[in-house]
């Protein structure tokens, strides 16, 4: 029996993938490394799957065509601008929703992204943020912290809200 | 009788009544014949951690089936997405209908718990009480075109005394002499503009989480890791208290990883057992005298409407047709605001700030009923995927980009029961066992979308008053607030258990969980439900001590 198994996704390919996630998910001051996790966690993902290893493959081959009509040798030559055009025009089909679901809880389940956006990640080892900023914010005031317990009441129900006798009834 | 905890000196070195036990097995306590007839929970969670306690303290024997693991504090994780795969409910579900999360998240209609604890595992800890008018809505809010409203068999005035005993098992601050949380950074930026749009109910509390050591265990070392169980053991949950203490008193039998899959009748149409599967998907047989169904408002339904009889064609106390109708999952939506400066929100309590001043029924809003406003923080990981869940490309990634200066907040309101939103099974999906799985349909009312639109434009007044330079709406994500399906009622006809709980029509099965509330108010709900398990308690042991039951 012939081997139905698709082409391995090849270098050419990683590579438009890694560009495809920096167009989709642009973030200047990221650098390679996540993009490149993502995609190999994208890669791994289609082992398990013919039909998805079919859609990923033909799919990251076909940028290059998709390029070429917009008069450039490949899609990682596309400039921004014309590589999110180009990118908006697949946005439904089944291979780019698999890169985005795929790439959504992996780019930002990377260490090294939460300390780029300032995320500090597992805390308690050291003691929480008791002693470390949880309330170091400073550019407002301290605010009450106690229930109100000043002149004014919560009014629970407007008077124009009291449930007459009639609609009691109805 | 229950001893009241709020005398015992605190021990900051003491973690937990859980801390001694062994992590993960799938037995703990007394072992209880499988013939003799007990009083069997479903689930151990808010409702059934709390009548577990509150009936084993009493001297009653329990069985006690949970469908996961008993995670320790030690196990859980500061990570967002392995303490989701580690506890969050996975099995088969489907979502359907017209609302969004049927389209991003066709197979998490529901973000809950599957391990002992139940979804006060993951839960943050705000605990507003009902206001008095939401024990009434059909009265207060009249005849809605599309809504099914119902007063509550039972009113504020009855429930009162045991939003106490909830307010002090749980230890919410502001309440009982408790202490407030100090003010975190999100926090600040909520109270800051609540106050300057004129708002005055705002505080760090009632919230379920220690600001002093209370009750055996350490007040909050704002970890920010709430969500994720919490190691500290600072916030309370039923793991970390009512289970453990339940143990303790020698009549609870627990048993993990055993999923309840049907609960039979006798002739005479009395509960008499309830079937479950181990780890091992062998199936056994617990003989019961009572049955509490506590499985939440997805599951527990599930497991009625798996129970259809000859007596019950239609589904376990089912004779309404209302089991799994009215499904209500609170109004949800969150906005996240940018600033140009640092925020930090993700340190600390999570949602140790709620703004009450919409908690109210105003008609000149456009709406029935109310919201409360409270701070919310996700980390990176999870705010990428229920942020706006589809988007991509710049608009999505400048959101990202601000994180580490942003706020954010939840809008929890209520939304009205619609007897066409409803659980259901799904006999094209099956779980684990083959057993069809619980689909849900959703839409929301008029109603519901007038009330997140007005929650929508306040909480950018409220940002936009301390400098927000870019706000984003957040549409609602998997049901964390699930009730309603099992509703109380006044009349058989109307709901499916009475003042008490007791089904109408099957005498010794009782609903324990938020499934049986009759309308959501706008109030999160655990309170609410700890106080019902308190109250049903009592009533069952009354009812057993009579030989009524
Ligand atoms: C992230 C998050 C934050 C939240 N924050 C708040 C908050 O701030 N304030 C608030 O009031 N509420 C909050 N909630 C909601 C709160 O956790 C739930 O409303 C409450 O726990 C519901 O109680 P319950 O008894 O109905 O169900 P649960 O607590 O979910 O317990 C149900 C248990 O039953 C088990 N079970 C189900 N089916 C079966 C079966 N067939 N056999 C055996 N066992 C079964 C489940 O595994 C589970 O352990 C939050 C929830 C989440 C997820």
């Amino acid at each position: 029996m012939p081997d139905p198994t698709p082409a391995p996704i090849d270098a050419d390919s990683r590579r438009n993938l890694v560009r495809l996630l920096r167009v989709a998910y642009p973030h200047p001051r990221f650098p390679d490394g996540p993009y490149e996790r993502t995609a190999d966690a994208i890669i791994g993902q289609v082992d398990d799957s013919l039909w998805q290893r079919l859609v990923l493959s033909e799919g990251l081959t076909s940028l290059d065509a998709r390029a070429t009509a917009d008069g450039q040798d490949s899609f990682v030559d596309l400039d921004d601008e014309t590589a999110l055009g180009l990118l908006r025009k697949l946005e439904d089909s089944e291979f780019f929703r698999f890169i985005r679901s795929v790439a959504v809880v992996t780019l930002y389940d990377d260490a090294e992204v939460h300390q780029l956006l300032g995320y500090e990640g597992p805390s308690f080892e050291q003691g929480g943020y008791l002693h470390r900023g949880f309330d170091d914010l400073d550019w407002l005031p301290n605010p009450r912290i106690e229930e109100y317990h000043g002149p004014e009441h919560l009014i629970e129900v407007a008077p124009d809200d009291e449930p007459t006798h009639a609609s009691t009834q109805a | 009788m229950t001893h009241d905890t709020s005398s015992q000196k605190p021990n900051p070195n003491q973690r937990s009544d859980a801390e001694h036990l062994p992590s993960q097995q799938e037995h703990y306590g007394a072992s209880i014949d499988h013939d003799e007839e007990a009083v069997v929970i479903v689930g151990s969670g808010a409702g059934g951690g709390t009548l577990a306690y509150e009936l084993t303290a009493k001297g009653i024997p329990c069985v006690v089936l949970e469908a996961g693991p008993y995670l320790m504090p030690e196990d859980y994780e500061n990570d967002e997405w392995a303490s989701f795969k580690q506890m969050a409910w996975l099995d088969g579900r489907t979502s359907s209908g017209p609302y969004r999360v049927a389209r991003d998240w066709p197979r998490l209609p529901a973000w809950v718990v599957k391990a002992v604890g139940g979804s006060t595992t993951h839960w943050s800890g705000a605990t507003p009480r009902f206001r008095a008018h939401e024990f009434r809505t059909r009265t207060y809010y009249g005849d809605i075109e599309g809504a099914n409203l119902l007063d509550w068999p039972i009113t504020l005035e009855e429930l009162a005394p045991y939003y106490d005993r909830a307010e002090r098992a749980i230890g919410s601050t502001h309440r009982h002499g408790r202490p407030p949380l100090p003010a975190n950074n999100n926090y600040k930026v909520f109270a800051n503009g609540a106050e300057k749009i004129g708002y005055r109910f705002y505080a760090t509390g009632p919230y379920g989480t220690n600001a002093e050591p209370y009750d055996g265990r350490p007040a909050s070392i704002q970890d920010g890791f709430n969500f994720q169980g919490d190691k500290s053991t600072a916030k309370w949950n039923t793991a970390v208290r009512e289970i453990p203490r339940a143990i303790k008193t020698g009549k609870c039998d627990l048993r993990c990883t055993s999923q309840a899959v049907q609960v039979t009748h006798d002739a005479g149409g009395r509960v008499n057992a309830v079937l479950y599967v181990d780890k091992a998907g062998a199936l056994h047989r617990q003989a019961a005298k009572v049955v509490c169904v506590a499985g939440n408002s997805i599951e527990s339904p599930r497991l009625l409407l798996m129970s259809a009889s000859a007596l019950h064609p239609d589904g376990l106390a089912n004779s309404s047709g209302q089991v799994g109708r009215n499904y209500m999952r609170h109004l949800t939506g969150s906005v996240y605001a940018r600033f140009d400066e640092p925020v930090h929100m993700y340190r600390g309590e999570t949602m140790a700030g709620i703004i009450a001043d919409e908690a109210r029924q105003d008609t000149s809003r456009g709406f029935v009923g109310g919201y409360y406003l409270e701070t919310l923080s996700l980390g990176p990981a999870f705010l990428a995927a229920f942020v706006d869940p589809g988007l991509w490309g710049p608009e999505f990634t400048e959101v990202m980009d601000a994180y580490a200066n942003t706020a954010g907040m939840w809008i929890v309101g209520e939304d009205l029961p619609q007897q066409t939103n409803r659980v259901t099974l799904n006999s094209a999906v099956r779980d684990q066992w083959g057993l069809p799985a619980a689909d849900v349909w959703f839409q929301d009312h008029a109603n519901d979308v007038a009330m997140r639109n007005h929650g929508y434009g306040r909480a950018d007044l409220l940002y936009e008053a301390v400098g927000a330079v870019g706000v984003h709406h957040t549409p609602p994500y998997p049901a964390t607030h699930n009730l309603g399906t099992c509703r109380l009622s006044e009349r058989p006809e109307d709901g499916v258990a009475d003042r008490w709980g007791q089904a109408h029509d099957v005498p010794g099965l009782f609903i324990s969980d938020g499934s049986q509330m009759t309308t959501g108010g706008a109030a999160n709900p655990s309170l609410t439900i700890v106080a019902l398990a308190i109250r049903q308690a009592e009533f069952i042991a009354d009812q057993l001590g009579k030989g009524a039951l």
